[in-house]
Parts: C-alpha cells; sequence; structure tokens
C-alpha cells in the first residue's frame, strides 16, 4: 500500500486502486496520478476491503479477477453498506464476456474498462466519477 | 460288482477258517493235557499206593512189636519167679491161661521140660499125645530168650512162632503163636482201603512166617533167592504170586523178622486211570461246549456275514430284492444298514444318470449349435490366446483350416497395428461383453470390421473365452458409425467446451500483460513524461512483452504435447549429464546453490533429452523463485523399481496441503501474499507434466506444509536392452538429422542406437560397442572431437567414425580428426544422411570379423 501525501488529508477525495498484478496498478496509479486526490493501492481483494472501510474512498477501481475477496464481491460488498452509498466503482477486466459486463453493471457499478484499456479513457471515467 | 479285468483285493481267511484254526487248537491242547493229566495221575497213583504200604507196614509193624513188647514184659518175670519152678515140682498147680497179645490171637503157653515133655500147658491134656512132643528142639537149650519162626507145633499140628523164657535148670516156659491168623488178621486190621494190601513177613533165613492171602501155603515156605526177596525193599516188585505190587516194609530187629506191606500196583493205576478219566471227561465237556460255541457263531455270526458279503458282491444298484441276512443283533443292524445304503445309491446313481443323460443331451446340443453355426464362433486360452476350438464358419469365413487355427493364436486374426489395444482388453478382460467394431484380417489379407460377443467359459480344463464374430451389415455399420458420431460429437462438444474454457483463461492471462505494454505505451505517446517515468514504463512494457512471449510459447508448446503432435523423440541418454547441463543453463546463484546427488550405478533412461532439459529447467526455476529467501537446492536421480526417479528439493515457500492437487492445472498459481511478486506463466509444472507423462512416467509433488519447503519429483523409463544396442552409434543431438540417419541406414539393413550427446553414447559404448559411429561435433555437453579421443582410447582404431557437422572445419581441426581415425567428414546438408550411411555400409564392408 501506498500513499501519496496530499496538502490536506482531511479535504481531499480518496481513490483505491485495487489489483493484484503490479504492473496494472502502476500503468493505473501513473494514469490518474493527480493532486486532487489520494490514491491508495491495494494487492487483493481482502486488503482493498480493509482499506475502503477505513478511508471511505470516493472511488474504488477494481480488478475483477484478483485473489481473496475478488471484483464482484467486493462491489456487492461495498453496495451492501450504508456508509458507502457516495462511494463510486470503476471495475477493470481481462474478462471480455458479456455476461460479466452485465454482472458489474448489475451489481451497481459506474463504468466497466476491458484489459487491454486507453489509460486516457480511463482519466475521463476517474475525473466523471469524481465529478471534478 | 468286480469287473473282468478288475483285480480283487487277495482274500483273507473267512472266520470259519479261524473258527476251525481255534478248534484244532483246543483239541491239541486238550490232548497234551490229558495226556500229562495221565502220566501225572499215575505218578499219583503209584506215589499213593507207595505211602498206603508204607504206612501200614508201620500201623502193622507196630502192633506186632508192641506184641512182642507185651509177652517179654508179661513172660520174663514168670520165668523168673520161683512159683514157676514150683510148678515143675507139683504140676498139679499148674494153672496158665492164654490171652491174645496184639496180633496174636491164638495160640498156647506151655511149661516146658529141657527133655522135652511138658508140665503145664494151657492146652487141656489131649489124648495120644507124646510124652516129649518137643523133644530135641533147639529152643529148650537156649540160655537166654529165644524167639524162633515158624515152627510146626507137634502138639496142634500148627505153624507156630515160638518165645522161650528159659527157667533155670528146669526148661522154658514157652509162648506158641499161631501164625496161620496172623496175616490175615493184619490184614483186616491194616490192610482196608483201596488197595488191597498184602502182608507177609520173613525171618531171617528168608522163611516165610506170615502171609496174609493164601497163608497156610506160604508159611515155612523159603523164600529167599525169589524176585520178591531180592526187590521187595526197593518199592516195586512182584509178590510171592507174581502180582506186582508196591511195598512198604518194617523190621524187628530183636525177632530178626521183617515185614513187607504190598499195594496191589494194577488196582492203584486203576485208580489213577479213573481220576484221569474224570478229568479227561470234564475237559472233553468243556470242548463240547466250546465246539457248541463255535457252532452257534458259525450259525449267527460267521454265516451271515458270508451271506452279507454274498449280498454286498451280488447287490445291483437297482436290485430290489427282499433276501435279508438273519443272524446276530449287529450284524442284522449291518444288514439293514446295506440295505439303506443300497437305496440310497440306488437313489442317487439314478439321479446322476439322469443329469449324466441331461449333461450329454445338453452338450450335443451346443456341439450341434457351435459346429453348425452361420456366425464364426471360436474359443481360445485366455493365457496362452491360443484358439482351443473353431466351428465350421470360422474355417469358412477366415479361410484358415482347422489344424492352422488350433496353431494359431487369436491374434494372428488381427491386423498387427490393431494387436496392441487387443492386448491392452485381454489384459483387464470383461467376464462378458459385447464389442467393436473390431478389425480382423483374413488368411487372403482381407480385413473385416466384426462385432464381438464373448464371455469367459471352461473349456478342455482350461480358463477360456468364447468369441463370436459378426460381420457388420450394412445397418449395423451405419448404426456403429451413427453411433460414433455421437460419441464424437460429445467428445467434440466436451473439447469445445474445455476450448472455450481455455480461451476464457488464456484471454484473461493474455490482457493482463498486454493492458500494460498498450496503456503504458499510450501514456508514452499521448502524455509528456519526466526520464525517470519513461525509463520505468518501458522497463514494465519491457517485461510484460517478455511475459507475454513467453506466454505464448508456453500455451503454444502445452497444445503441441497435448494434441499429441509433439512427439517425445526417445533415445537412452545419461541423466547425470543432462542434469548437469541443466544445473548449468540455470546459472549460478549464490543465495540458491544446487547440489547434484546421483545414486551410483544409475541405469540410462529412455528420454527425449530436449524435453526433460526443459522439465529440470523449469523445476529448477520454480523452486528458486518459491525460495525468495535462499536455500539449498537438490536435484538427485536414483533408480526405484525400474524407473530412474528424479527429484528437485527446495527449502523455499512450501506448497499448502489444499494447494496440492491443484498444482498442475493451467495458470493456477498458489497464491499467497509472500508469492505476489514471483513471476510466472502458470504453464510450466502443466508443461513438464504432460512431458513426463508423455515419458510413461509420473510426476509426484510433496511439500511438509508452507515455508517448509517442496520436493518435485518424477519418473522415467530406463533404456531396455533393445534401446542400447544397435548396428551404428548416431551421437547426434538434432533428432530430425538422426531420424534421417535411421531412415538411410535401415534401407541398409542397419539398425541404429541414438545418443543425444556424447556422455550417453560413452555409457552406451560402454555397454555395446557400436560397428560403426556417425558422430556430430556440436554437442550439449562434451564435444564430439573430445568424444572421439576418449573412445579410441578405450575401444582403439578399429570401429569406422563418419563425422557429420555444420561447422566448417579449418583446415587443422580436420587434421586432428583424421588423425583420430575418421573415416569421412560431412558438412550437413540436403543429402548428407544418404551419404553418410553409404560411406558406412562401404567401411562396413572392410570390417573385420567381429570377435
Amino acid at each position: 500500500m501506498t500513499i501519496k501525501p496530499t496538502p490536506s488529508l482531511a479535504r481531499v477525495k480518496t481513490v483505491l486502486i485495487a489489483d493484484d498484478e503490479p504492473s496494472m496498478r502502476l500503468l493505473v496509479h501513473a494514469t490518474i496520478e493527480s493532486d486532487e486526490y489520494m490514491v491508495l493501492e491495494a494487492a487483493d481483494g481482502d486488503e482493498a476491503w480493509t482499506l475502503i472501510q477505513k478511508f471511505r474512498p470516493a472511488l474504488v477501481l477494481l480488478d475483477v479477477q484478483m485473489p481473496g475477496m475478488d471484483g464482484l464481491s467486493l462491489l456487492r460488498a461495498v453496495k451492501a453498506d450504508p456508509d458507502l452509498q457516495q462511494t463510486h466503482v470503476i471495475l477493470l477486466t481481462a474478462k471480455a464476456q458479456e455476461t460479466d459486463v452485465e454482472a458489474g453493471l448489475i451489481g451497481g457499478a459506474d463504468f466497466y474498462l476491458t484489459k487491454p484499456f486507453s489509460p486516457l479513457d480511463l482519466l475521463t471515467r476517474v475525473e466523471e466519477a469524481l465529478q471534478l | 460288482m468286480p469287473q473282468p479285468g478288475e483285480t480283487r483285493r487277495k482274500p483273507g481267511w473267512s472266520l470259519a477258517r479261524y473258527m476251525g484254526l481255534a478248534v484244532f487248537a483246543l483239541v491239541a491242547v486238550t490232548a497234551c493235557a490229558a495226556l500229562f493229566v495221565r502220566i501225572q495221575s499215575e505218578q499219583d497213583a503209584t506215589q499213593a499206593a507207595s505211602n498206603d504200604a508204607t504206612f501200614a507196614a508201620q500201623k502193622a509193624g507196630g502192633n506186632i512189636q508192641s506184641g512182642l513188647d507185651t509177652i517179654q514184659a508179661v513172660t520174663a518175670p514168670i520165668a523168673a519167679d520161683p512159683g514157676t519152678a514150683a510148678v515143675f515140682a507139683d504140676p498139679s498147680t499148674c494153672k496158665i491161661g492164654y490171652a491174645p497179645v496184639g496180633p496174636f490171637a491164638e495160640g498156647h503157653i506151655d511149661l516146658i521140660q529141657i527133655d522135652g515133655s511138658v508140665v503145664c500147658s494151657s492146652l487141656k491134656p489131649a489124648a495120644g499125645t507124646a510124652s516129649r512132643p518137643y523133644q530135641g528142639q533147639e529152643w529148650l537149650a537156649a540160655t537166654s530168650r529165644a524167639i524162633v519162626a515158624p515152627v510146626l507145633d507137634p502138639v496142634t499140628g500148627h505153624q507156630v512162632a515160638v518165645f522161650a523164657y528159659p527157667i533155670a535148670g528146669l526148661g522154658v516156659i514157652a509162648w506158641f503163636v499161631d501164625l496161620a491168623p496172623l496175616g490175615p488178621k493184619l490184614s483186616s486190621e491194616f490192610g482196608s482201603g483201596t488197595h488191597q494190601l498184602e502182608f507177609v513177613m520173613a525171618n531171617s533165613h528168608g522163611v516165610v512166617i506170615a502171609r496174609s492171602i493164601d497163608p497156610a501155603a506160604w508159611i515155612g515156605q523159603d523164600i529167599s533167592g525169589t524176585t520178591f526177596a531180592r526187590s521187595a525193599a526197593t518199592g516195586l516188585s512182584p509178590d510171592l504170586g507174581g502180582t506186582p505190587r508196591i511195598y512198604g516194609t518194617w523190621s524187628f530187629p530183636d525177632a530178626g523178622w521183617r515185614l513187607y506191606v504190598g499195594a496191589d500196583r494194577e488196582s492203584a493205576l486203576a485208580a489213577g486211570d479213573q481220576l484221569a478219566n474224570r478229568d479227561l471227561v470234564i475237559v472233553l465237556a468243556g470242548i463240547g461246549v466250546l465246539l457248541m460255541l463255535g457252532f452257534i457263531i458259525h450259525r449267527r455270526i460267521a454265516r451271515p456275514l458270508q451271506q452279507l458279503g454274498l449280498r454286498v458282491r451280488d447287490a445291483r444298484p437297482g436290485d430290489s430284492s427282499a433276501r435279508t441276512v438273519s443272524g446276530a443283533a449287529e450284524i442284522e443292524a449291518l444288514d439293514e444298514d446295506f440295505e439303506r445304503l443300497m437305496a440310497s445309491v440306488k437313489s442317487q446313481l439314478a439321479e446322476r444318470l439322469k443329469s449324466e443323460e441331461a449333461a450329454k443331451v445338453s452338450e450335443h446340443n451346443y456341439r450341434a449349435l457351435f459346429e453348425g453355426h452361420p456366425q464364426p464362433m471360436w474359443i481360445y486360452d485366455i493365457e496362452t490366446l491360443a484358439f482351443l476350438d473353431v466351428n465350421d464358419a470360422t474355417i469358412q469365413t477366415y479361410g484358415y483350416s482347422r489344424e492352422e487355427f488350433l496353431a494359431m493364436t487369436v491374434e494372428a486374426i488381427r491386423p498387427p497395428e490393431d494387436v496392441a489395444k487387443f492386448k491392452e482388453l485381454v489384459v483387464n478382460p470383461p467376464v462378458a461383453d459385447r464389442s467393436g467394431p473390431w478389425r480382423h484380417r483374413y488368411k487372403d489379407g482381407e480385413v473385416s470390421q466384426v462385432l464381438i460377443t464373448s464371455h469367459l467359459v471352461r473349456f478342455a480344463g482350461r480358463d477360456a473365452r468364447f468369441m463370436m464374430a459378426e460381420n457388420l451389415t450394412e445397418t449395423q455399420r451405419l448404426e456403429t458409425e451413427l453411433h460414433q458420431a455421437h460419441a464424437r460429437v460429445e467428445a467434440e462438444a466436451e473439447l469445445s467446451k474445455m476450448k472455450d474454457e481455455l480461451v476464457s483463461m488464456v484471454s484473461h492471462e493474455l490482457r493482463t500483460p498486454l493492458a500494460s505494454v498498450v496503456g503504458f505505451a499510450e501514456l508514452l505517446v499521448s502524455r509528456p513524461v519526466t526520464d525517470g517515468q519513461r525509463k520505468e514504463y518501458l522497463g514494465v512494457m519491457l517485461q510484460e512483452g517478455r511475459r507475454l512471449t513467453a506466454l505464448i510459447n508456453d500455451f503454444l508448446d502445452l497444445q503441441r504435447i497435448e494434441s499429441g503432435r509433439e512427439t517425445m523423440r526417445l533415445a537412452p541418454a545419461d541423466l547425470g549429464a543432462l542434469i548437469e547441463r541443466a544445473v548449468v543453463a540455470a546459472g549460478a546463484d549464490v543465495t540458491t546453490p544446487i547440489e547434484i546427488k546421483l545414486a551410483p550405478g544409475l541405469p540410462l533412461a529412455m528420454i527425449d533429452g530436449d524435453a526433460i532439459h526443459r522439465v529440470l529447467g523449469n523445476l529448477i526455476s520454480n523452486a528458486r523463485k518459491y525460495s525468495p529467501a535462499g536455500g539449498r537446492i537438490v536435484i538427485g536421480a536414483g533408480l526405484v523399481a525400474g524407473m530412474v526417479h528424479v527429484y528437485v528439493r527446495d527449502h523455499g515457500l512450501g506448497i499448502p496441503r489444499e494447494s496440492v492437487p491443484l498444482l498442475s492445472q493451467k495458470f493456477y498459481r498458489v497464491d499467497t501474499s509472500d508469492r505476489r511478486l514471483i513471476k510466472g506463466t502458470g504453464l510450466g509444472l502443466t508443461i513438464s507434466k504432460r512431458i513426463v507423462e508423455a515419458h510413461g512416467g509420473t510426476v509426484e509433488v510433496r511439500s511438509e506444509g508452507l515455508g517448509k519447503g517442496s520436493v518435485f519429483t518424477f519418473t522415467l523409463p530406463i533404456a531396455l536392452q533393445r534401446d542400447t544396442s544397435g548396428d551404428v552409434l548416431v551421437v547426434e543431438d538434432d533428432a530430425g538429422f538422426a531420424h534421417l540417419l535411421e531412415a538411410e541406414l535401415a534401407l541398409k539393413g542397419l539398425t541404429i542406437v541414438w545418443a543425444v550427446d556424447a556422455e550417453s553414447a560413452e555409457a552406451l559404448s560402454q555397454r555395446h560397442v557400436a560397428r560403426a559411429i556417425v558422430l556430430d561435433l556440436l554437442l550439449p555437453g562434451l564435444q564430439g572431437e573430445d568424444f572421439l579421443r576418449r573412445f579410441r582410447a578405450v575401444h582403439g582404431p578399429n570401429v569406422p567414425v563418419v563425422v557429420v557437422t555444420v561447422k566448417s572445419l579449418e583446415p587443422d581441426e580436420s587434421l586432428v580428426l583424421q588423425k583420430a581415425g575418421v573415416t569421412a567428414i560431412l558438412r550437413k546438408g540436403p543429402g548428407t544422411a544418404k551419404a553418410a550411411a553409404e560411406l558406412i555400409v562401404l567401411a562396413l564392408v572392410n570390417e573385420p570379423v567381429a570377435v
């Protein structure tokens, strides 16, 4: 887990990246790096859930296929928690099947990106979600 | 019932014979006993007679002696009495009376003057009596008592015994005892009993004094010189009349007399005989009883037994004769038992006959069914696979004669390529089944598709299998094809499902690194980045790009192996050298040093060297990757149960128990936080496993658990004799060229043994020196030139060697080779294999005769 210091921790929004692939975390982190919000990283579902409960991030970027709690389980957990109603979720997945996309959207995800994705596209979606 | 030719047991003696023998023995013993009794009783009778005679002699002698003593006691005082002398002076005072003394019943007592005249007598004086009757008698002059007998008394005319006592100067007082009644008196007093005793008394001159029998005739007879006088004292003697007697005797010392008492021997013996006869009668009565008993036994036991024996001998099952045997209770019981036995045998025999009949009918029916059935049928031995019986349809259809069939095994009616499949089924056959279609080959070579119905049977005492072949009719063929098509469709559906899953998995595995590559590329293209960022991004792209390449390679390899397209090119190989090369290829790492432990005498393994090299590389790489904290890695090999076992042991993270079975799944990676950073495609172990399995081996994973390291073990087949011998040793790491050579040499009638490296070639040469060698110079481990030098050093210069290489050799290199006795050096290219084969053949023409 890496926490990038920001000028005012209390006010800034938090974004959590949950992916078991270090190269993927690096790509996502590099893409959405911003002074406007703090970026957290988690390497598996369980670590991600701990961080979500602790920091209540405004946005969670979830890899669907992860060790521990997978992305869809985390999504359900977030949506079931009343304290996390404001949390936006974007799913990142290597699975291309329609059923997976549908499952993600029905589960209440804001958006769904299939690997390989365009980093710029991702950035747009993140900014939309954070309504910057 | 004994059949002709059947040997009957030699019979023992019959009971009657035994009994006869017993009776005979009894009679013999009895006769002996009777004889003994008779002899004994004779002795006893003689003894008894002797005893009787002796006893009577004692009694009678004592009686006589006491008489003599009484006479002495009475007479001696009278003789000395003066009164007696006075009688001589005055005969008128004479007063004498005779009293019987002892046995001396009659007689008289007289006082007699010396001139022989009687002074006084107990007898009344008789007229005519001479005045001096005893004149001249010697006893008148005796000075002491005189006993004289026998004396004829001139007064009485009787034979008498005289007891004379002298009276000084006057005369004598004399007893005249009549002798005639003495003998009968003794006889009547002491001779009673069975032995008719004879009493005889004689004086010292052998003159008879008294006799109990006919005394008048015998008294006064001189018997000295007779047989009696000589032998009566010994006990057994004829008496005076010649009758044999047994004598007892008594002596009177003062009178000089001797008394003989004789028992009649005949009557004694007769009495003994009587006793003996009584005993004999008892014995004979006993024998009679025994004979009676024997007869009864014979009647009640032996004869019934004989009858029963006859019944048993003549008994026929089904003979319901009511003839029974009467005899002792046991015999009758035995007879009843026999009766029951016969009844039981009869019923069982009837049953057996019935079932035998049924079996015969059944066998006949089956035989007819088998022989005449239009479908080919045969029976074969499931152990030897030899035909045991075939029916006519089989002979007509398959074209072999019955004799040919019975000399063949069932493998012979199958196309050679199907034999392996058939044998597989034979190893573990179902009890009964219907299977097919199978391909059967007729004698003329035509191959037909048949359905087989089969089941296990017993035939001629062997475990066998009955087979019926049906030629596929058009309908059946279509049905079967349809069935097969269905099966294919199902298999394909299954395959398709597996493919879908695989595609999904592969797409995921490929998309992740692809996302990194594409993503960072886009960032670099679209954004201003610092030099540091650029370097970092490009580094990730390179790494992920390589990962993609590795994944694609692994995946394709796996596909090739699993689809069976990549076949293992097996060759005998020295595993030790292979392991060493794999370790060298893995490179040195100070934190995870590799130790090699080879069991001594490891045999050559029959393997695809490249494939096993890859397996070893993969396992070493895994061991290193999963030992992030370092630790020794051990690679070992040994022979266990006919397989070479190779293991790679690390001291790293270990594997959770529940993950062990999942390890060989594609893309499966043990997921714990400590191994997130470890890179891998997740295919390495799967590929390794497939390679080992393609060799007929297995892969086993063991781990004591997390943090305790793991052991990966795989097994490989060892090279058999036929794998390691051939005419030409081909030392060549290029499998393609090796196979080309094999084909070319096969055309020349030569076989090859292939070694993928020089180390294996050396090991092979230790077992078997090939007639010729084709040698590649560029080899994985030891180089061709080095092998050649060492080979020549060990095996000498005679084996022709053709060098085949891609290298363009410098002149000095060629020279070195030629010095080492190389027949030819060929540059690899089209036609090299053919050329090499021809060169080998040429070299072998001049081959010295093999020793």
